[in-house]
């Protein structure tokens, strides 16, 4: 065995794996397969509550073509090596680029980066794994093409496929990435190229405008699972709008996430506000200002209120504040600004627009957000705590205003029990909300290391007992979320699993699927 | 002429006039060092989220650790995303650049 190596797959003996690991050279060269404590450390960075050993490679491939991808399957099935497939491979909060279990082979897709087509006349785009929104963003400039994405927060260094198939979500109107994509090519464990959709058919050419083919739609099975490694994923584009008026309301205390909820979704249901609208809490945007959580609260223990509002008054930050855009006309917008008005002034909040939000970082990087212009302002959350621990709790709601302060009060009491702010923010997506709580901890302290544990552990069944999910999940939760859900969903996944990947060498684990 | 053009025209003078990127590369090579400085670093590093690198003289082999492992809220960066070779030219520009140099 490689005298280096320190890491293996479960029940994969030193010997097969040294065998295995020459073959794959010589289908991708030496320099493509990565051993060396050095060259895997980046695999390593990894923001949940649990040691990195947990979750580290035992090496990392690169490889940059389908065919490479083929080739190398056949390799692991005959060894039965797993291997956990990335994409820009951020996810931050999720598990980064680190397996979701200890040994399993990173496959890092990050070199397969080619923008293979955008359709201006149809605003579609054709896209491999390693592109990241900011390519994407340079594409459409270069090209000075009128066309605008939705991408998450760590938009500049993510990418669109990887976010698509982790089911991730934007802020602009196009804010659902799944509901947006239209057309994956995946590489599945036998090497085989499946197409979904219109692409399944030779010389089509709707692939990337019809989503739906012949048949059973395929294309779910392949987002938060391990049915297969997507290397091309077409999304659409919106049409750049000819008046873009984003705008932030902010409203005084607590309570009034009430009547925000019950007034803004009608607007969001009819799409008179288009986008998906942000609400976010008085600690989510502080760090983003940015304030300094050790200028209003030191030592053990959670923020009190009384600094909560304090921070409020010092900085001009609302209880909630809310974030949307009207995408039109001159004409529509002028007209849709007044239902803007009357419902801030019906619910005593107060507008700021975006010529009023000069010189404000908080506002100005969700403002870009909203137009899908990369940035990473949302990353002074890391700064808040410190430590760089991050796990992101993120339960559905309808969208409704009781249900809100009743999740928020929850998650609010849980968190504090176990010294943790709540910096937390609800994402009106048509009639659902994402309400996104970041667990931040700091991570080189095993107290609070341990306590983020336990305390992600309790909201997840707190919530799961009142019939609450999550939408997306750490790695290190993985088979905790998924027994949320119940059995026979469970029992159906792994007969798909036992289908499609009978050596389970395709990140098995991966949001609880396993055989 | 359709609805739609008409739009899209629109749309380019109202969007695209203002948003000038003298950097833009789609081809996803990194063209210059510069160019990973401003579409990396600067979103965090020259936009008061983390710490200013410049005129700081950072020791070389320092900031390539940081870059490979990450360091707390930092976020780690691998060769898939920055070659070695990529990287010894953004080292050598931010350990040399006086303070405010590269923004």
């Amino acid at each position: 065995m490689n005298a280096k190596r320190k890491t293996l797959p479960k029940g994969i003996a030193a010997g097969e794996f040294d065998k295995a690991i020459k073959e794959l050279k010589k289908i991708l060269g030496n320099e493509n397969v990565l051993e060396d404590e050095l060259r895997l450390a980046p695999y390593n960075k990894i923001m949940m509550p649990v040691p990195n050993d947990q979750h580290a490679p035992s090496a990392a491939i690169t490889p940059a073509s389908v065919e490479e991808i083929q080739a190398v399957l056949k390799v692991l099935n005959k060894y039965k090596i797993p291997v956990y497939p990335i994409s820009t491979g951020k996810n931050l909060g999720y598990g980064s680029a680190a397996p979701v279990q200890r040994g399993q082979i990173v496959m890092d897709l990050r070199r397969m980066n080619k923008i293979i087509e955008v359709d201006p006349d149809l605003c579609t785009a054709l896209v491999e794994p390693g592109v990241t929104y900011q390519q994407l963003y340079d594409y459409l400039q270069e090209r000075k093409l009128p066309l605008w994405f939705s991408c998450p927060a760590p938009s500049a260094i993510a990418g669109p496929l990887g976010n698509m198939v982790d089911r991730g979500v934007g802020y602009t109107p196009y804010g659902e990435h799944f509901l947006f994509s239209c057309g994956m090519e995946v590489v599945l464990a036998n090497s085989e190229v499946l197409r979904t959709g219109m692409g399944a058919m030779p010389n089509s050419n709707t692939w990337q405008v019809f989503k739906w083919g012949y048949g059973p739609t395929l294309d779910g099975i392949f987002t938060q699972s391990n049915y297969g490694i997507v290397t091309k994923m077409g999304m659409w584009l919106m049409p750049a709008p000819p008046d873009f008026r984003p705008f932030c309301i902010q409203y005084p205390n607590e309570a009034d996430i009430t009547k925000i909820v019950d007034a803004l979704r009608p607007l969001r249901i009819a799409m008179v506000i288009p986008n998906a609208v942000v609400i976010a809490h008085t600690l989510w945007e502080a760090p983003c200002t940015p304030v300094k959580r050790a200028d209003y609260h030191t030592g053990p223990g959670a923020i009190s209120d009384a600094a909560v509002s304090k921070i409020q008054k010092d900085h001009n930050i609302g209880a909630w504040n809310v974030y949307a855009g009207l995408y039109g006309t001159k004409e529509t917008n002028d007209a849709n600004w007044k239902i803007i008005e009357a419902v801030a002034a019906g619910t005593g909040g107060k507008i700021i627009t975006e010529e009023q939000s000069k010189g404000s970082q908080a506002l100005q990087y969700r403002f870009d957000l909203m137009k899908g212009k990369p940035n990473l302002g949302e990353f002074g959350l890391y700064n808040w705590r410190g430590g760089g621990g991050s796990i992101w709790f993120a339960p559905v709601s309808q969208a409704k205003g009781s249900e809100t302060l009743k999740q928020m009060k929850t998650a609010k009491d849980i968190l504090g029990k176990y010294g943790f702010d709540y910096v937390g923010e609800f994402i009106v997506g048509w009639r659902d909300m994402h309400h996104v709580i970041d667990l931040l901890f700091d991570r080189s302290d095993d107290d609070q290391t341990k306590k983020a544990y336990a305390c992600y552990d309790e909201l997840l069944h707190t919530f799961a007992k009142e019939g609450y999910g999550v939408y997306r999940s750490n790695t290190a939760f993985a088979e905790k979320v998924a027994a949320t859900y119940g059995p026979v969903k469970r029992s159906v996944e792994k007969k798909l699993k036992k289908a499609l990947d009978p050596n389970n060498i395709l990140a098995p684990g991966r949001c609880g699927i396993s055989l | 002429m359709n609805g739609l053009s008409v739009f899209r025209l629109l749309a380019i003078t109202a969007t695209f006039v203002a948003a000038g990127n003298a950097q833009a590369d789609s081809s996803g090579k990194w063209q210059s060092s510069q160019e990973v400085y401003n579409k990396v670093c600067a979103y965090c590093h020259e936009a008061n989220v983390a710490p200013v690198l410049t005129g700081r003289n950072l020791i070389p082999q320092y900031i390539q650790v940081i870059v490979r492992n990450g360091n707390r809220a930092m976020p780690s960066f691998r060769e898939s995303e920055i070659s070695d070779a990529t990287l010894a030219g953004v080292i050598k520009l931010v350990s040399t650049s006086a303070p405010g140099a590269l923004k």
